[in-house]
């Protein structure tokens, strides 16, 4: 007993003596959690660089912290004294941190300014924007780009089934296996289906909150009525798509449930530790509107592309930060094409520039992570940013209101009520009605 | 029946009723051990997938969740894996450090109130009685904001002391249990130590103390075992980014719960919960007889 | 007794318990007149160091030469000052005097770009926090002004007054609940009381999500949230119902089940012939000692549609298609049955102590009693040992069923809520806390999430006050005084 104790006491003293070093006045960086060595040892060269070319010493010890990029912006705003200077969010989040007075600052340094506006593709420019007291500003520095893309069973399906949904399916009933799985049934992950696109016009009757206006929203265009009764028969059948599961689509795809699933970069670890070399990535497949589909001026034969939202993850800053006149200068650095092409090298992160494609010979190689950096590209045309960074409530209602759970009733054809067109239309305006008020009509 | 059976012979009684009684052993035994099958499937399939070492065809360990209960291949890459490249050494220093200081403080703490609860009688006896009631019934983590904030006013937050002092400060009202034990002590043991000139502290210190061993144990026990097991205080208070100061629930909780993570470290995660479980599984096989003890003595008297 | 108890009746019991209010509040009334003459009084009676101390802490232990506790009295008295007057800034929100009227407006400065706007949650929290310091700051001064009138009239018969050693010496003594209780209050109002009085006054203002702290001033609304919960459409009025239901049902199910099994495996495991019984009893115990975010992710992994329970009643053939034990939106029965089910695997070992403990303790002389009677085995246990375990384990179901309506775990690690009920937050396993949980947690709807937190606590309050006052240990706390 005693013995036990005094180890207790050894090992409490022993922390306590770590405990106390930590600490000092730190500028702090929050990254992606795979992205976190990567960014730490660029910002030792950057310190090393101002050192150097600098009468005095770079003033903060920099520490760069993992932080889930999904909940970065609640983890901030809970103490935004305590939060990171500089911190990296999806930028979806812009409305929540930019609410009444703003808890971030905008961008002024016009090098930072020019930057952003030279490198990043025009739907970018627009959603990293949000207005302050009637004042627009440029809040984020967009550096990593991301959307869906498709992960299948090379074993099953063959590099021309996996350009169709038709195909997909065929072979799932040649194997006698779902043909999809999904990560989730949210309002993100039904995106393929709900932004569907006509593949030869490249564009869609259907609008989310389109220039950032609360009221223009529609879903009960001819298009998204055929692609929901497309959709439908593509979930009601048995070998067809499946809504996820409490096992998780990683184990759905390991054990060959089902033979593809819709998932983004960041599921790229779990993909491959369970497929291996069957592990195939690809653009999200079209689809052809049969007779059954058919509505309105959508005729039979007429193809769509599945669709995806594009997210950038981006760069903010503090407001009020005393270390602000540091802040734009990093970021500067940080969001660079050369920094943001070693990011992809190092850490996989897909360069957010507009002309990577072109410029970025790494994604020539025969790997499956440059496959799915092309794959990601490539989805960017039939892509569409998240439109909801204007205002939080875009956000709340889209995702939070139930909106995305009636389209997963329409697609399942829940208890047989969505069978016929003016059910399905009846829905679509209910969903409507929600992205616009976040009010559910009764 | 019974009756219509006892009214039988003697011989013939004795012999069925034996028999009755090895048949009625039998069946007990067999349903302890299928009960028993059923309360370790779990806890062996957390062990199971902690030794877990599949690997895919390009030599990938397959960290994720699988269908197959026992695993195909069995190695101790996962331990490997979680010392080298997570920082979990450094949060089970932690969780002991705060475990230990902790529960030193609950442990005085809640033995003292609840000795004076049951055995001293003063003005705001009752409504400190009525308040540890009613302050019980809040759902805690509407609070969680609250407590934050306080701690930063006194400078504590993200620190384990901050945590230590969560904890401790809880244990003024968890006094229920060790009251009621303390209740059923006779009180002529306290006043004849009172008539031989020992003052109170003495009686606690003296008399009281070395009598109740049980209760201590069991206080102490949950006391320290207490921040292993709490993930959403602890989460609260120590912040995400601060990976350092984390706990184990902490740690372990992010490693799997969070809107953009590595579903591929299930196994790694569950070789943390070996290492968690091991230590306290332990000491609570260890005083077992004195947490039973506990357990008794409180929900007796509630 | 017992026949004045029926006497009185149900109908009365309602009463009673009005009648105890006003009872209390008289009491309460009556108390504090007492008090303030004492006050008056002691001002009046006292020495001019007493006179003093009411306007400096301290003062009249220095006038009895009481050194080092007037010192102390006159370090907290600096302190007390110091923080009311300089208000120190935690985030940019002062607590002290400033905070006071803080509390008030909850912030006037709206903020834009450039400048910062007020933290109304903040300036509501160091409100109540400041409140809160003033109080235990002047019970602290009271007890100066009562030390230094003690030393008068210790002085005034003729003794000297208390040394600080002599202090000490009764504080492990006479005064002894004064020192082991200070501490632990201390802690438990900091802790405690202050965050669930700032709490409950979210409830009174419009803290949403509409309003984020330190980016949108909020402001006092009375009692708009209470009024506007159960109208309309939204998702309060519309899910409240059938969570409080299931919460019930849940609440009910878990008590009993956990209980029933766990006397039952106790008498098992605890027959004369069992052998090996520590064995089988430590079987069970190493459920309880594993933090729950471990075995219930177990379960849930294991139960899941294509998990190893699934996968072996396929494979023996006994289903062909998987079930979904916690995901089958078509029926939630499915999911609850399934929780219940798994907490009696959480809970039962716990209640089988808990017996084991109570069937050592069984008094010899029952047995006794029972033996001259002529009672055989059977009938022993059946007239003895039943209804002895039952007696002494009613307060533990009362405690059990209330831990049980604010148990958050069990449904956290196994559902989170799930299956979802179309279009609302609160799926169908949700109970009042997880609902609670998310409606602040990752919605930010303070207000509307502390308005359920209000009525979840008048239930449990109802709940508990109404068995207390009828069970056996209250009444004996009662005979106690």
């Amino acid at each position: 007993m005693k013995k036990l104790l005094f180890m207790l006491v050894l090992a409490v003293a022993s922390v306590s003596v770590l405990a106390g070093c930590s600490g000092g006045n730190a500028l702090v960086i929050w990254v992606g959690s795979e992205s976190q060595e990567f960014y730490a040892e660029k910002m030792d060269l950057y310190v090393e660089e101002y050192n150097s070319t600098h009468e005095e010493k770079f003033p903060y010890k920099i520490s760069v912290l993992a932080a889930d990029t999904g909940t970065a912006a609640a983890t901030f705003l809970d103490d935004p004294e305590a939060g990171a200077d500089i911190f990296t969010v999806a930028h979806d989040n812009l409305g929540k941190l930019t609410a009444g007075s703003s808890a971030i600052a905008p961008v002024t340094n016009p090098d930072l300014l020019a930057q952003i506006a030279a490198d990043n593709p025009d739907p970018f420019l627009e959603v990293i924007k949000a207005s302050v007291g009637g004042v627009e500003y440029t809040f984020g520095v967009p550096y990593v780009a991301q959307d869906l893309v498709l992960y299948y069973n090379t074993d099953y399906i063959t590099a021309t089934q996996v350009e169709t949904w038709e195909g997909i399916l065929d072979a799932a009933i040649a194997s006698n296996k779902q043909a999809l799985s999904l990560t989730g049934t949210d309002g993100f992950n039904n995106s393929f289906l709900v932004l569907a696109r006509n593949a030869e016009t490249n564009e869609s009757t259907l609008k989310i909150y389109e220039g950032g206006v609360q009221e223009e929203c529609y879903a009960r265009g001819d298009d998204t009525v055929a692609v929901m009764k497309w959709g439908q028969r593509f979930f009601t059948h048995p070998n067809g798509a499946k809504a996820p599961t409490d096992s998780g689509w990683e184990t759905e795809l390991h054990n060959v449930i089902s033979l593809s699933v819709i998932a983004g970069s960041w599921d790229f670890g779990p993909a491959k530790a369970a497929l291996g070399s069957k592990l195939g990535v690809a653009v999200l497949p079209t689809f052809t509107i049969t007779e059954d589909d058919a509505y309105g001026t959508v005729e039979a034969g007429t193809v769509f592309q599945s669709g995806t939202f594009v997210d950038t993850k981006m760069f903010v800053m503090k407001k009020n930060s005393e270390k602000a006149a540091y802040l734009q200068d990093i970021m500067l650095y940080l969001s660079s094409k050369e920094m943001q092409e070693e990011s992809f090298e190092e850490a996989e992160n897909l360069p957010a520039y507009k002309n990577a494609p072109i410029e970025f010979e790494a994604f020539l190689e025969d790997t499956v992570e440059a496959e799915l950096a092309r794959a990601q590209v490539e989805m960017f045309q039939y892509g569409m940013p998240q439109p909801f960074g204007y205002s939080t409530k875009f956000n709340t209602y889209y995702y939070s209101k139930g909106a995305p759970d009636l389209i997963m009733d329409i697609l399942e054809n829940t208890d047989d009520l969505f069978t016929e067109d003016s059910a399905i239309l009846a829905q679509l305006e209910i969903i409507e009605t929600i992205w616009k008020t976040g009010i559910r009509p009764e | 029946m019974m009756k219509q059976m006892s009214g039988a012979q003697a011989p013939v009684k004795y012999r069925s009723v034996k028999a009755a009684e090895r048949s009625s052993t039998a069946v007990s035994y067999l349903i302890l051990i299928l009960l028993s099958l059923i309360w370790l499937y779990p806890i062996l399939w957390i062990i199971l997938n902690s030794i877990r070492t599949e690997y895919n065809d390009q030599n990938q360990l397959i960290g994720i969740v699988v269908s197959h209960y026992f695993p195909k291949q069995l190695g101790f890459e996962n331990f490997v894996n979680l010392f080298r490249n997570t920082l979990f050494p450094r949060w089970f220093l932690n969780t002991l450090f705060v475990s230990s200081i902790s529960f030193v403080l609950s442990t005085l703490l809640t033995l003292t109130v609840a000795y004076v609860m049951s055995k001293l009688r003063f003005s705001f006896r009752k409504k400190f009685l009525n308040l540890a009631i009613i302050l019980g019934l809040f759902p805690g983590f509407m609070s969680m904001i609250a407590i934050y904030y306080i701690l930063k006013a006194l400078q504590l937050t993200q620190t384990l002391f901050a945590l230590i002092l969560v904890y401790s400060a809880g244990a003024g009202l968890g006094f229920y249990v060790a009251k009621g034990f303390f209740d059923i002590i006779p009180n002529s043991l306290i006043e004849s130590a009172r008539l031989d000139g020992a003052n109170n502290a003495k009686v606690f210190t003296k008399i009281i103390l070395p009598i109740s061993k049980p209760i201590i144990i069991y206080t102490a026990l949950l006391a320290f075992t207490g921040p292993w097991m709490d993930f959403i205080f602890a989460r609260v208070i120590l912040g995400e980014t601060n990976r350092e100061m984390h706990t184990v629930a902490v740690g372990l909780y992010y490693m799997l719960y969070g809107e953009r993570v590595d579903s591929n470290v299930f196994t790694i995660f569950t070789a943390g919960c070996v290492i968690v479980a091991i230590p306290i599984v332990s000491l609570f096989l260890a005083m077992q007889k004195y947490y039973i003890e506990g357990v008794t003595a409180g929900s007796v008297k509630g | 007794m017992q026949n004045l108890e029926q006497r009185v009746g149900k109908h009365c019991r309602f009463s009673r318990f009005i009648s105890g209010f006003a009872r209390f509040f008289r009491r309460t009334w009556n108390g504090m007149q007492k008090r303030i003459k004492a006050f008056a009084f002691r001002f009046k009676d006292g020495s001019v160091g007493t006179k003093l101390s009411h306007f400096v802490a301290g003062a009249g232990n220095f006038y009895h030469k009481q050194f080092i506790k007037g010192s102390l009295y006159l370090l907290l008295y600096v302190g007390f000052l110091y923080l009311m007057i300089f208000s120190p800034e935690v985030n940019s929100t002062p607590i002290g005097f400033k905070a006071l009227i803080n509390f008030i407006t909850l912030g006037t400065e709206a903020g834009d770009i450039f400048t910062p706007t007020d933290n109304s949650m903040l300036m509501l929290l160091f409100g109540v926090v400041t409140i809160g310091i003033i109080f235990i700051y002047v019970f602290a001064h009271m007890s100066s002004i009562s030390s230094s009138y003690k030393a008068d009239l210790d002085v005034r018969d003729g003794r000297h007054p208390s040394t600080f050693k002599e202090d000490l010496n009764d504080l492990m003594d006479g005064r002894f609940h004064v020192a082991m209780l200070t501490p632990a209050l201390i802690g438990i109002i900091v802790f405690t009381v202050l965050p669930t009085i700032f709490m409950i006054l979210i409830a009174f203002t419009n803290f949403d999500s509409a309003h984020p702290a330190g980016q949108v001033l909020f402001d006092w609304v009375g009692f708009e949230n209470f009024a506007n919960i159960f109208s309309g459409t939204g998702e309060i009025s519309v899910r409240f119902g059938p969570v409080l239901g299931w919460t019930m049902v849940w609440a009910f199910f878990a008590t009993s089940t956990n209980y029933i099994g766990g006397i039952l495996l106790a008498l098992l495991i605890n027959k004369k012939q069992i052998k090996l019984k520590k064995l089988w009893r430590t079987v069970f115990v190493i459920t309880i000692a594993l933090p729950q975010f471990i075995s219930l992710l177990a379960m849930r992994n294991l139960l899941s549609e294509y998990g190893p329970i699934n996968s072996f009643l396929i494979n023996v053939g006994f289903i062909d298609q998987p079930i979904q034990f916690l995901a089958n939106a078509s029926n939630p029965w499915t999911a609850r049955i399934t929780i219940i089910v798994i907490n009696i695997w959480i809970g039962v070992p716990y209640t089988m102590l808990m017996t084991s403990g109570i069937l050592m303790n069984v008094p010899a002389d029952l047995y006794e009693a029972a033996q001259i009677d002529g009672a055989n085995k059977r009938q022993t246990f059946f007239n003895i040992t039943v209804p002895y375990i039952l007696f002494v384990t009613a307060p533990y179901l009362i405690t059990s069923f209330i831990g049980n309506i604010t148990s958050f775990n069990v449904i956290y690690l196994l559902t989170g809520g799930a299956p979802t009920v179309s279009g609302y937050k609160a799926g169908s396993t949700d109970l009042l806390v997880t609902w609670l949980y998310k409606l602040t947690i990752d919605e930010s709807e303070y207000n509307i999430g502390s308005v359920v937190a209000i009525i979840t606590f008048i239930i449990t309050a109802t709940v508990t006050l109404i068995s207390y006052r009828r069970s056996k240990t209250y009444k004996e706390e009662d005979a106690f005084q």
